[in-house]
This record gives C-alpha cells, sequence and structure tokens, in this order.
C-alpha cells in the first residue's frame, strides 16, 4: 500500500498523538474523569469502551445516571465543572446547544475511527443508534406496519405507545404520507388520526422498560418500544419497518474542566473503535456508529440491530422537533387532556 | 420565660440551616418565574394565557380531592375500631397499617399491577367466578391514580387520627352515657366533635401530599391522568422551561397555602 504524503503525515501524527496522550493526561493529574448517561444495560455496555481507556491512560471513570435535562442545567449553571462527559437525545443536544450548555468537541484530539457523518457533530459524539419501532405479542396477530397498528378493527388489542409526541410521525405513516414526505409534519392530520386511536391506548409510557413488561404481561398486545428493549425476548415479535432511527449523543457541558475534558476525548476515541462496539452491542442491542459494524455483528442476531436496518427506517428530523418544540408540547398536553 | 428564651436559642442553629439550606433556594427558585432572565411577566402571562395548565390543576385538585375523601371514609371507621381493640390485637392492626411505610413506593405501585391487572389475581378471579367475562379496568385511569394514592396516603390519615382518638377521655362518653344519651348520640354529638381537629388535619395532610404525587400517577395512570408533578417534569427536565415550572409552583404554593389557612379557621372553630 502506498501512502500519500498527506496519508502519512495524518497517521503519523495521529500516532505520536496517540502515543503522548498518556503522558499528557498523566502529567495534567487527572485521576478519574466522571460522566452521566442513561443507566440500565445501556450504561453497562459502556464498559467495552471504558476499560481500554482506563488500561492505556490509567485513569477511572465514574458513571452516573439518569440523565434527564434538568440535571444538565442546573450543572451548568450552578458552576458544576467536574462532570466532563453527558449522554442527551438527538433533540436534546439542539437544545442544549440553544441555551448554551455544552462546548464544542475536540475533534482534532478525538482521532476518531470511521464514523457515520451524523454522529460526528461538532458538539457531540453519536454514540449509540436506537429505534423506536413497533412490537406485538406473538400470539396476536401480525402486523406489516404503522397502518396495521393504527387499524383496531382488524388488528384487535389494546395498544402501548411513548408518553411522547414522537408518536405523530406514526400517525401520519398510518394515515398514509409517504416516508419521505413526512417533514414538516403536518400535525393537524396526525393529531386526527391520533384521535382515531386514543381509546385503545391503555398506556402511555415513560420508561423504555415498560413497553416489554405491558407486553409480556397482556396488559397491551401491540407497542411502540425501543428496540434494544424488546430484542430477543420471548414471547415479543417486532419490526425495523417504518422505525424512527436515533442517535443518543456524549456531550460537554460547559466549563468543564480542561484537563477532564482532554481525558474524556481520548475516552471518545475508544468509543469509535469497531470493536468495542461489537462488545457493547452484545451487551445491548443498540448500534455504535462505525459503519464496518453491521458486517462484524453476529449473524444469528443480525436482525435485532437498529443500524443494520437503516434503509427501512426513518431517521428522526431533529431540526424539525427541536423547532418546533413548544408548540408540539403544548398540543400535545392538550391531546392529552382529551382522553 | 427562661426555659422559653433558651429553647429559642436552641432552635437557632436548625432554624439557620433550614432558610440557608431550604427556604432560601426555593424563594430564588420562585422568583425566577418573575426575574429570569431579566424582570418579566411574560411567564406568567403565558401561563394565564394556557388552558390546559389549570385543567391539569383542576384534574389534580380533582383526584386529592377523591384521595382524601376515599382515606376519610375508609380511615376514620378503621381509626375508631382500633381504638376500641384490646392491647395484643391493637399492636398487630397498627403494624398492619405501618407495614406499607417500610416497603418501597415503586414496589407498593407496581404491586397493584400484580393484583388489579387484565391477568390480575382480581381479574381472573372475577372472570373465573363468572362475574365478567373481559377483564375490568382497574387500571391506567383515574380509578387505579386513586386506588395507589389511597393506599399509599391511608396511614398519614389513620395514625394521627388513632392517636387523637385514644386521648379522647372516655369519662366525657361514659357522662353522656348516665345522662342517657343513645350511642349513636354519644358518637356523634361528643366523640365525633372531639376527633374532628385530627381527622380534619388528617385530611389535608392527605390532600397536600397527593398534590405532589409523581410516581404513582405514572405507573398506575398509564399516562392518561395528566398530574401537576408530571407536567412540572415535563417542563423541568424535556422542555425546559423552568421559568414556566416556577411559576406554576408559585400557584400551586399559593393554593395549598390558601387551603392551609382556611383548614385552620376550621380547627380552631372546632377546638
Amino acid at each position: 500500500m502506498r501512502l500519500t504524503r498527506r496519508e502519512l503525515l495524518a497517521t503519523g501524527s495521529a500516532l505520536a498523538a496517540g502515543l503522548a496522550a498518556p503522558g499528557i493526561l498523566r502529567a495534567q493529574g487527572v485521576k478519574e474523569i466522571r460522566m452521566i448517561e442513561a443507566g440500565g444495560k445501556s450504561g453497562d455496555s459502556m464498559e467495552p469502551y471504558i476499560k481500554p481507556f482506563t488500561e492505556a491512560t490509567g485513569i477511572k471513570v465514574v458513571r452516573e445516571s439518569p440523565n434527564p435535562f434538568g440535571k444538565l442545567r442546573s450543572l451548568v449553571q450552578g458552576g458544576q465543572t467536574n462532570i466532563c462527559l453527558f449522554e442527551l437525545g438527538s433533540t436534546g443536544m439542539e437544545q442544549a446547544k440553544a441555551l448554551d450548555l455544552i462546548e464544542p468537541l475536540d475533534w482534532d484530539a478525538i482521532q476518531p475511527e470511521a464514523m457515520y457523518p451524523e454522529a460526528k457533530n461538532p458538539m457531540g459524539f453519536g454514540w449509540q443508534y436506537y429505534s423506536t419501532l413497533m412490537a406485538w405479542r406473538s400470539d396476536a396477530k401480525t402486523p406489516k406496519n404503522w397502518a396495521d397498528f393504527f387499524n383496531t378493527k382488524d388488528f384487535p388489542g389494546k395498544r402501548a405507545m411513548q408518553d411522547r409526541p414522537y408518536g405523530l410521525v406514526y400517525a401520519l405513516l398510518a394515515d398514509g404520507v409517504p416516508a419521505d414526505k413526512l417533514y414538516p409534519l403536518d400535525v393537524e392530520r396526525a393529531f386526527k388520526a391520533m384521535d382515531r386511536i386514543k381509546n385503545d391506548v391503555a398506556v402511555w409510557w415513560n420508561a423504555g422498560a415498560q413497553a416489554p413488561q405491558l407486553l409480556q404481561d397482556n396488559e397491551v398486545q401491540y407497542a411502540a418500544a425501543y428496540s434494544g428493549r424488546v430484542a430477543g425476548i420471548k414471547g415479543i415479535s417486532y419490526t425495523y419497518e417504518q422505525a424512527v432511527l436515533d442517535l443518543a449523543y456524549l456531550v460537554v457541558p460547559k466549563g468543564a474542566n480542561k484537563a477532564d475534558k482532554a481525558a474524556a476525548m481520548r475516552l471518545l476515541r475508544e468509543y469509535s473503535r469497531p470493536k468495542a462496539q461489537l462488545e457493547a452491542a452484545k451487551i445491548i442491542s443498540y448500534t455504535g456508529p462505525s459503519p464496518e459494524l453491521p458486517a462484524m455483528l453476529p449473524k444469528e442476531k443480525l436482525a435485532e440491530y437498529p443500524t443494520v436496518h437503516r434503509e427501512k427506517q426513518i431517521i428522526h428530523n431533529v431540526k424539525w422537533w427541536f423547532d418546533n418544540a413548544a408548540m408540539i408540547e403544548k398540543r400535545w398536553q392538550q391531546f392529552k387532556l382529551s382522553l | 420565660m427562661r426555659i422559653g428564651r433558651n429553647a429559642g436559642t436552641y432552635v437557632v442553629p436548625l432554624l439557620v440551616l433550614m432558610v440557608v439550606a431550604f427556604d432560601v433556594p426555593i424563594l430564588l427558585m420562585l422568583a425566577s418565574s418573575v426575574l429570569a432572565p431579566h424582570p418579566t411577566v411574560a411567564h406568567w402571562a403565558e401561563l394565564v394565557e394556557s388552558p390546559i395548565y389549570f385543567r391539569v390543576l383542576g384534574n389534580t385538585f380533582q383526584i386529592a380531592l377523591v384521595t382524601a375523601a376515599v382515606c376519610g371514609l375508609i380511615g376514620y371507621p378503621l381509626a375508631y375500631w382500633m381504638r376500641g381493640l384490646g392491647g395484643r390485637a391493637q399492636l398487630a392492626v397498627v403494624t398492619l397499617v405501618l407495614l406499607p411505610f417500610w416497603i418501597s413506593i415503586l414496589v407498593r405501585t407496581y404491586a397493584w399491577i400484580v393484583v388489579l391487572g387484565n391477568n390480575g389475581i382480581v381479574n381472573r378471579s372475577l372472570m373465573g367466578l363468572g362475574l365478567t367475562d373481559r377483564p375490568v379496568s382497574f387500571l391506567y385511569n383515574q380509578l387505579g391514580v386513586t386506588i395507589g394514592t389511597t393506599n399509599v396516603l391511608l396511614p398519614f390519615l389513620v395514625l394521627p387520627l388513632f392517636a387523637a382518638m385514644l386521648k379522647i377521655d372516655e369519662r366525657l362518653l361514659q357522662a353522656a352515657a348516665t345522662l342517657g344519651a343513645s350511642r349513636r348520640a354519644i358518637f356523634w354529638r361528643v366523640f365525633f366533635p372531639l376527633s374532628l381537629p385530627a381527622f380534619a388535619a388528617g385530611l389535608v395532610l392527605v390532600f397536600i401530599l397527593t398534590l405532589g404525587f409523581y410516581v404513582t400517577p405514572a405507573i398506575l395512570g398509564g399516562g392518561r391522568v395528566p398530574m401537576i408533578s408530571s407536567m412540572l417534569d415535563i417542563l423541568i427536565n424535556q422542555m425546559p422551561r423552568w421559568e414556566l415550572a416556577a411559576a406554576i409552583s408559585t400557584l400551586l404554593l399559593a393554593v395549598t397555602l390558601a387551603l392551609y389557612g382556611v383548614y385552620r379557621t376550621i380547627a380552631a372553630r372546632a377546638a
């Protein structure tokens, strides 16, 4: 293989930085860094990244959870500086940017391996893809798409949906809007479609664990659920058809300690390694940002992973949701009061 | 006089701690509804112009009222019955009433799903007995929330009420009996008025505690029963609109204090 001069320089400096980084970090006296993440199995799936980082640098990583947005705001406004990484959803990251709660990542210091473009955001490292998809009890009639999910006559049974306005996307798909014409969302039409189904939605869930539990308990027969929560659970079927693919980001709270942040950038490099992402995907069926990952995933479980089904899915439109947040939240509360 | 002054001195450290660590931050937080990001009435204007917030507030008060009423209807007879029990039986019943305090509120709330769910004990029994052919919806509605809040809050009414009932002088009841009053008249004209202040205090306590419930409505309401705490959660953790949340909290506090004032007036009159 012949290297061009630029490639050689880039590789050389990457190597040099890689070798030098532990020394720099130690010199700055960082012994441990703290992060706030979503917790549960998702939090456990961070260990394959943390372990090689700690081995290489001697720096411990303390994980705390959960990660509500209000926590980030109070950390930053309270002048707290010892949390250097915070996990946020894609819409949350936009909100944080608008409120000036986060600072840009130092991508030159991260030097990541190959990543999907949307995961490489100036303000955040997209570390985990997850989907919200349609799941059902395996003994219920098999639905093909959201139109079936919204058709309670031919697919009788109770439903569970997330207690957030994101379900409006499914309502529009069910109402016949093609996937590529969804945005900007026709909010009126979406709520009208929601009105058709609302009496059959027994539970509007808040915690990701609720959906699989409700299905298993036979409280509901059909549910919108997080992919990682229903993958591999006995008695529950699901489809990635018309699912919504979204990305969880790691961001740096504004004003975080400089030395800690430098260590955090080094940690993020580990998050870009496809091998570590493979280990993480075995802990919970979500997938990391490496385009090489789908080919490496275990064949027998391939169907469980979000990025494998990229083509079938709808990418969460962060910009629309952020721009319309205030209006849509209010409409959503109004809708909830009409139940 | 000296004792009073000394007592005052002992209380000072605690008082300072309460004011600095608790009251001042709360006031600052509430003040942000008019001061953030600069002095403004915009947040209050938004609150007043959005009927949804008042409807959620109204819904919350309604559930609190129902919970207090149900707790009263169950709790008063329970406390009265406990008062008449013998020593050992009384201890056993007090323990049973206290037992829920020792179990996490989350566990207790989820336990209701096992008991009242579609596949739960109650529904299977009802269907087994042929009383109904479809599961009855106990959960994921206002009924479910009321069952949950009542379960959690009943001891808050029963225990103080029971203590107050024990203090009622038996000789007053005997005096009424010697004067020829029927058992019913003794209860309604002597016993009940004497227990009323504690009863009213318990009802107000239950009412106020229900206003702030979060876990129980979130789980047993299935997201179908909007209450003010989940609304505040959205405004604080999702939106995030802390200023609006502060305005709603201020309103909630004001209403609660007003109710407390009403209660004090009633209690003073009853005494």
